[in-house]
């Protein structure tokens, strides 16, 4: 466990010798840092979900409005490959402060407790989504490599993309392709259990978020607590919802 | 309230010193009066064992009111018992059945380590509390207590942080040991004060700086500190403490 | 061991009219120069309000300070638990305050068995205290507008309390706490937690230095210094049951009584009329419902003997709410030690309720229907939760059910008005002295002196003795140092040595029944002469009979407690002792055979307007008198009339 935070924290370690950039490494470095930088890296990746599921729903307004969607991004060229390493980095830093805190975590505790029981009543998950983070979270890039290799590569195994090809038996029309990707059973298994998982994931994490990002009034404390999951369930809903149409427009 | 007699089996976390390995012993314990607190029932067990020719439990506690925040024990999994807002010292026996089965762990955190039986060492909060919390002002140099006004409202938020007694029920509790809603309650009390904010910048980024060096664990905002906090101090604080650091880490002139 | 030479003890205070005293001298007082500060080195110990204080501001001034205290953290010392708040002659309320009537409500309230000039200048830098409590951050209560907000406290008819909610001890010990934690993250005062200090190092008749064991370890260590500090606060637990803290001893202030410190006044001993009645005898410690409440709550009994009919079902021409009958000015108001004999009086007539039938009512039924539960419960929230958790009643359905309970010890270490005691550069603050409370203290006046004390006494005073005596370096290995050590071994040797049958425990229950009943709330001459021989009997077994298991080389609790019971069990008798020679009534001390016809004490200013300080010279020997005559020259002493 020490040889792994040893090594998470070898970043840090090479950045704060780039000058101007020790005091921001420092406030990065603290555990309130950290966390900081995983509800911003969280919160981006929420941004990039909201603009996906927006850019998805126009599969319901058909093949050619979709295509045409999907096509005008491609086009933005450099731009999009810029705006794929952002995301990317996003992912790395949000999933390489996962470990390294909970790795971090665990030494903290030390011996564990022989009985642990919460003070917080009963919930849906046992010691609510809190507690699930982690495996949510495992779950989710389990299923968004699936997604790359099925969506972006187009290599999913067991998927038969024949409808998307064009004429050089190039994978191209991708209104064709989620569909395809979609209505493959095993693929649409996986994407469910993604989806449920990322909505679990949200509903602790966008509050959670806010939270560590000092949000957090009184006043406000109970609509926020219920806009934020509302939030998570309507991103998990809008994805879970063309899963449904996929399987059921076969 | 009327009393009942219990019979109950203990499970208690033995260890001889720091370097012991500990293990839980079990003890039958009977004729326990719903009137007793938890304590009172350790002294009882504690006479017993006494008297048997067997070391008594070692246990910290002092002022057994609930304020000074020395006795700890995690019982049956949670923090000072069953009950919300209650340190071990006021949990009654009356919460407990006939026969129960009753496991007592000492706080668990590397920053906490066991010094023997149930007693930790938490001498890591005091020097949280000498990195930053405090107003530096010697005696002699006050102004009037009046030339300093704090709305009622206000003040009222300060002392709802204040009232935390340090007993370290929110790191016990907490899934990842983290010492949050402690530090968060003094960063919070000085910060909502005029009389802390001079320094409020390096308060809080030194306090979180000795925070790490103690070795407590992150925040994930779970909010089992302020479910098991005897003073109900709320993660409200967590949060004014992350603005602070926030703003400190931006604006702080060192 | 110090030796006292004359009968008459000297005070030391100042010539002068009564207002000018502490200023006159603080003049004259000599002076450390800043650079030289940095040579001495004082030791605190205990880190109450008193020590807290005292060590931060000294580490300011420059000194180096050696804090101790035998809990995890300071921030644990009793002082916390103090609930009301703390008096201020800030006059903020404009309903008359002012310096000289805080001054004159404290020494009346003590029964004229204080120091005037001590008690002065304790209303003096009252307001003093509350700026600088403000200014580390204190939440005090406030009004809407932002302005501090003060409640009234019996035996006193302005508003001059200041509070932070029911924790003002809590808060007040905080800001201290933290005032020393500041110094010794600049390494200003050295912190040394869970040690306990077991003996008072005396070098050519001076103070030097302290054995205190490391708790954690079982390890001794021998701590030297130019002057010691003693804040250990009362010696209420000899009673076994009170409402103090389960650690809180009389061992610090006991040892330095054995080397010749002179304790002062050890009868003096207060009980609070509202606490949590005792349920039964695993009873380990007893409640304090802070006496804020006899604001709002009424006290009363059934007019019945006997009646156990519910509170509810009881008409209110059946009830006698006593102390507005018997003290129709100050009513529920009325000062401690006559409101606990009121409800003993009442009890022992038997018409107290409860299954024990030791108890009274306090009722905020009235005070419920005129300001609503909500101004009740954010007044009060705290402790009516607190007395729901260890009852599982609802007070604000019924009445609590309260009785009085040893609480405080105005008595201690006798001290100079320097605060020092008789073995020179030992000083001695808050409640271990004897000095500022005579024979009853008020509500919120404890708070006051032991930051009085601290912040604002010492800090001068403790400058004379460091700038006029010869303060050579001594070592560890110094032969008083040796010899302290080795007495303190030896005790510890001796305690596990005895590998007896009964409990530590049992024995301190035992002589704290003995202790409330024969020198409790009533004493007499008989009883007293009873527990005294009781006492010594106990002793004897103690010493045969007691069962330390474990060794002295490890974290062992119950070696801890055999330690400070077996002071208790020398002490004790002193306390018996003092309360036997001092035949009147006054204040917390009330002797049976001293009272008028009406049942109120009755004092005697002929014969005992003085302060009694003995002097140990052995366990087995009589201990020698040493009187300082109470001299009032502002106020003339009158019969306490609250009437």
């Amino acid at each position: 466990m020490d040889a792994l935070l040893r090594t998470l924290s070898l970043p840090a370690q090479i950045l704060s010798r780039v000058p101007g950039l020790g005091p921001l490494v420092k406030v990065c470095s603290t555990t309130v840092g950290q966390k900081i930088l995983m509800a911003i890296s969280g919160l981006s990746l929420c941004g990039f979900l909201v603009a996906h599921l927006a850019g998805n729903l126009k599969l319901y307004a058909g093949e050619q409005s979709f295509n045409d969607y999907a096509h005008a991004l491609h086009s933005l060229g450099p731009l999009l490959a810029a705006a794929e390493i952002g995301l990317f980095a996003m992912f790395a830093l949000h999933i390489g402060l996962a470990v390294s805190t909970g790795a971090l975590n665990k030494v903290a505790r030390g011996k564990d407790y022989f009985i642990k029981e919460t003070k917080q009543g009963v919930s849906i998950l046992p010691g609510g989504a809190s507690s699930w983070m982690m495996v949510t979270g495992l779950i989710v890039l389990f299923f968004l490599v699936c997604h790359i290799i099925d969506m972006k590569l187009k290599v999913g195994p067991g998927v038969d993309y024949t409808p998307a090809l064009n004429a050089e038996k190039i994978a191209d029309n991708e209104y064709q392709a989620v569909k395809a990707v979609l209505s493959t059973p095993s693929r649409a298994f996986i994407y469910m259990i993604g989806l449920v998982a990322l909505g679990i994931h949200l509903s602790h994490g966008i509050r959670s978020a806010l939270q560590t990002l000092g949000i957090n009034h009184k006043r406000w404390n109970f609509i926020l607590h219920w806009l934020c999951i509302a939030l998570a369930w309507t991103l998990a809903a809008g994805f879970i919802s063309l899963v449904i149409w996929a399987i059921g427009g076969k | 309230m009327s009393n009942h007699l219990l019979n109950l089996n203990l499970r208690v976390w033995r260890q001889s010193g720091p370097n012991d390995g500990g293990s839980f012993k079990t003890y039958q314990l009977s004729g326990v009066s719903t009137h007793m607190s938890f304590l009172e029932m350790l002294d009882v067990l504690n006479e017993q064992l006494i008297a048997q020719g067997e070391e008594p439990v070692a246990f910290d506690h002092d002022c057994r009111e609930g304020i000074c925040g020395m006795c700890s024990l995690m019982i049956n999994g949670q923090a000072h018992g069953p009950d919300n807002a209650t340190t071990t010292c006021q949990l009654h026996m009356r919460r407990f059945n006939d026969g129960d089965t009753v496991t007592i762990e000492p706080w668990r955190a590397s920053a906490f380590p066991v010094l023997r039986d149930l007693v930790v060492d938490r001498s890591a909060f005091d020097r949280i509390i000498a990195a930053g919390g405090f107003v530096s002002v010697n005696t002699g140099n006050a102004p009037d207590g009046n030339s300093i006004l704090v709305p009622g409202v206000r003040q009222e938020v300060a002392m709802d942080a204040a009232a935390c007694i340090g007993c370290g029920a929110c790191v016990a509790a907490c899934k990842n040991a983290s010492a949050m809603l402690f530090v968060s309650a003094k960063v919070s009390q000085l910060a909502v004060l005029p009389q802390g904010h001079p320094e409020r910048n390096a308060r809080v980024l030194n306090m979180v700086a000795q925070m790490d060096k103690e070795g407590f664990g992150s925040c994930t905002n779970t909010s089992e500190c302020e479910a098991a906090c005897p003073a109900e101090v709320s993660v409200s604080h967590i949060a004014r403490l992350n603005r602070e650091y926030l703003r400190a880490s931006i604006l702080a002139e060192n | 061991m110090v030796r006292v030479a004359s009968d008459t003890l000297n005070s030391r205070v100042p010539d002068g009219p009564l207002q000018q005293k502490w200023d006159k001298h603080r003049f004259d007082l000599k002076l450390v120069n800043p650079a030289n500060k940095r040579k001495f080195t004082v030791i605190v110990v205990g880190t109450g309000l008193a020590g807290g204080s005292a060590a931060a501001s000294m580490a300011e001034l420059g000194y180096n300070v050696k804090a101790f205290c035998f809990q995890d953290s300071p921030r644990r010392a009793h002082s916390i638990a103090a609930q009301g708040g703390i008096n201020a002659a800030k006059n903020y309320q404009n309903d008359g305050d002012s310096v000289w009537r805080l001054f004159y409500d404290t020494l009346k309230g003590g029964d004229y068995r204080a120091r005037e000039a001590n008690v002065h200048r304790l209303a003096q830098v009252s307001t003093s205290i509350i700026d600088q409590c403000v200014s580390q951050g204190v939440p005090f209560a406030r009004e809407y507008g932002g302005t501090l907000a003060n409640r009234s406290f019996g035996g006193a008819q302005v508003s001059r309390t200041f509070y932070c909610r029911g924790q003002t001890g809590q808060q007040l010990l905080l800001g201290a706490y933290q005032a020393m934690m500041r110094q010794v993250g600049t390494g200003k005062v050295k912190l040394f937690a869970r040690r306990e200090m077991l003996e008072l190092i005396v070098v050519d008749g001076l103070a030097r230095g302290v054995v205190v064991r490391n708790l954690t370890t079982g390890q001794l260590e021998t701590h030297t210094a130019d002057a010691v500090v003693l804040c250990t606060g009362g010696y209420g637990n000899v009673y076994y049951l009170s409402t103090m803290a389960k650690g809180c001893n009389v061992t610090a202030a006991w040892r330095c009584a054995r080397k010749g410190a002179l304790f002062a006044n050890p009868c003096y001993t207060q009980i609070h009329p509202t606490c949590i009645p005792v349920s039964g005898d695993y009873q380990s410690k007893l409640t304090l419902m802070s006496e804020s409440l006899r604001n709002d709550g009424r006290v009363w009994v059934p007019l019945a003997k006997g009646d156990k009919r519910s509170p509810d079902q009881i008409p209110d021409a059946e009830r006698d709410y006593y102390l507005e009958r018997r003290y129709p000015s100050f009513g529920n108001l009325a000062p401690r030690d006559i409101s606990s004999r009121a409800a003993k009086e009442r009890c022992d007539a038997g018409n107290g309720v409860g299954d024990s039938g030791l108890a009274v009512f306090l009722d905020f039924r009235d005070a419920i229907k005129r300001d609503g539960e909500d101004v009740i419960r954010k007044k009060y929230g705290n402790l009516f939760h607190m007395y729901n958790k260890i009852t599982a009643e609802d007070p604000y359905k019924q009445p609590m059910r309260i009785f009085p309970a040893v609480h405080y010890t105005m008595g201690g270490l006798w001290v100079d008005y320097n605060l020092m005691s008789n073995v020179p550069g030992l000083y001695v603050l808050g409640e271990a002295n004897f000095s500022d409370h005579g024979a009853n203290r008020l509500g919120a006046s404890a708070l006051m002196q032991g930051l009085s004390d601290g912040y604002f006494v010492l800090p001068y005073t403790i400058g004379d003795h460091l700038a006029t005596s010869k303060l050579d370096k001594i070592r560890d290995d110094h032969p008083a140092c040796m010899q302290a050590m080795q007495e303190a071994q030896n005790r510890i040797n001796k305690l596990i040595a005895v590998q007896g049958k009964r409990s530590v425990d049992s024995f301190h229950r035992e002589l704290g029944l003995l202790l409330w009943d024969k020198c409790g709330m009533a004493r007499s001459r008989k009883g007293l002469t009873e527990a005294i021989d009781r006492i010594r009997g106990l002793r004897d077994e103690y010493w045969r009979d007691v069962r330390v298991l474990g060794s002295g080389t490890t974290l062992n609790q119950s070696l801890e407690k055999a330690g400070r019971v077996a002071d208790f069990m020398e002490f004790a008798e002193l306390l018996a002792t003092d309360a036997l020679h001092r035949e009147e009534s006054c204040g917390g001390h009330f002797r049976e055979e001293y009272q008028t016809e009406e049942g109120e004490a009755a004092r005697n200013d002929a014969d005992f307007s003085y302060v009694g300080a003995w002097e140990y010279r052995g366990t087995e020997q009589e201990p020698v008198l040493h009187k300082e005559p109470l001299v009032f020259e502002n106020v003339k002493p009158s019969t306490r009339s609250y009437k």
